[in-house]
């Protein structure tokens, strides 16, 4: 059985480039449109790779991020961020969080700012779901 | 009420990051997250004749709408706070209303879009609109300086505009949230001329002192809540008044509540918010009443009483 990559992205066009690199790359997308929705996938399907967008509405890859990685049943699902938000902001946010009283969560295993080309998602793709 | 999550609207032409800026202040209360919502008229990618749907010119929007956004994001996630954003294509009114809703916001901010009186007539402003349609508190920013820039903090010493309707209890729950924001509240009741040249001297000394007692009470009672308030009798046109009670308290925003009637004469014969809308210098902050309360609303009589000059009507 192919396995599953979650794609969360608010924006269509992002989510069916990824889609396609998804498939290309012999896996299975699935799809949300907001963190709020990937959440609820993730619990319900365990897929084995999200690539996870960071502005987005309802809830923002920076919140969703954090649910993941504090849960401990999701928390060991490796997560590639795609995103226009700048690496060093994504973690200066997360640092803010853990400030206020939040859990300490590590840093992405992979972090691609937009645009990204095929080919290099792929191999990102590819190398997650080896190790 | 907490204001926990702000839409904020904007065209990108009468509305920027510096107004959100002089807004969070609203951290120190509950504000943790922020909505963006751009919305791309219809008439900017569609709806000409001979050249069907401009895909690119949307793109080209969008990808603009984008790169403001995340720049904007990006300060706010450096902060620990929670951003989402919307960039849309259709009516400004709906998508208002659709977002708000969605996202279940605290407060809509937004710009002050100015018509001329030719144009409002047959159409009325976007934001009185979203006045009308909206459950939830809708703030009119508008820069009070030249440059554009905005020193204080709306937030900090607003005004309030009561007529002691049932509105003033929401006001005031909204915004004794607010005591480690607010410096000092000042409470304005403006008398009505008219009524005061039909009566003696002592009628119109009694109506102050009624109308103050009043005053007293409510500021008592934001008093009792740790938030200093003042009140403030004036008489004459209330959207005269109000201003200059603004300007004569050192106010940083006028707050009023509104109450909605379904009149096709609404649309365009404004009331006293839609004014201050329009009108004043002031951001404004319009709370609309709950929603059972517009049920509640009294049919206009068919009689012999005259139609209520309003729209969006003065209701606190």
């Amino acid at each position: 059985m192919s396995k599953q990559v979650l794609i969360v992205d608010d924006d269509p066009d992002v989510r069916l480039f990824n889609k396609t690199v998804v498939e290309e790359s012999g896996c299975t997308p699935l799809e949300a449109a907001n963190g709020e929705e990937g959440l609820a996938i993730l619990k319900d399907q365990k897929p084995d790779l999200v690539i996870l967008d960071v502005l987005m509405p309802r809830q923002s890859g920076i919140r969703l991020y954090r649910e993941l990685k504090t849960d401990k049943a999701l928390k060991d699902i490796p997560i590639i961020i795609l995103s226009g938000i700048a690496k060093k902001t994504f973690l200066r946010s997360q640092k803010a969080l853990t400030e206020f009283g939040g859990e300490a969560v590590p840093e992405p295993e992979v972090y691609l700012e937009k645009p990204v080309e095929p080919e290099q998602l792929a191999q990102e793709i590819q190398h997650m779901l080896k190790s | 009420m907490d204001i926990q999550t702000i839409l904020f609207v904007t065209k990108f032409e009468t509305l920027w990051f510096d107004a959100l800026a002089s807004l969070l202040d609203l951290r120190k209360a509950a504000l943790e997250h922020v909505v963006f919502l751009n919305v791309i008229e219809r008439e900017k990618v569609a709806l000409h004749r001979g050249r069907g749907y401009q895909k690119r010119e949307e793109i080209k929007l969008r990808e603009m709408a984008n790169i403001r956004f995340i720049d904007w994001a990006e300060t706010l996630f450096e902060q620990g706070m929670e951003v989402g954003a919307y960039i849309v294509v259709g009516n400004l009114q709906q998508q208002v209303i659709r977002t708000s809703e969605k996202e279940n916001v605290d407060l809509i901010v937004i710009g002050n879009e100015k018509k001329k009186r030719f144009e409002l007539f047959f159409s009325p402003s976007d934001v009185i609109e979203i006045l009308r349609r909206s459950h939830k508190p809708v703030l009119v920013y508008k820069y009070r300086g030249n440059g554009g820039s905005q020193e204080n903090k709306p937030f900090q010493r607003p005004l309030i505009a009561t007529c002691f309707s049932n509105t003033m209890r929401k006001v005031f729950a909204y915004l004794k949230k607010l005591d480690r924001i607010i410096e000092e509240v000042t409470i304005v009741h403006v008398a009505d001329p008219g009524k005061l040249q039909q009566g003696s001297a002592m009628a119109i000394q009694k109506t102050r002192l009624v109308t103050r007692r009043k005053l007293d009470e409510a500021c008592d009672e934001l008093t009792a809540a740790g938030i200093r308030a003042t009140p403030k009798v004036y008489v004459g046109d209330p959207v005269r008044e109000i201003e200059i009670a603004a300007r004569e308290c050192n106010a940083t925003m006028i707050v009023a509540g509104t109450a909605h009637k379904k009149t096709i004469a609404e649309r365009f014969v404004g009331g006293t918010p839609r004014a201050l809308v329009e009108k004043s210098a002031f951001p404004t902050l319009l709370v609309p009443p709950d929603p059972d309360q517009r049920k509640q609303q009294p049919r206009r009589s068919t009689g012999g009483n005259p139609p209520q000059r309003r729209g969006v009507t003065h209701g606190i």
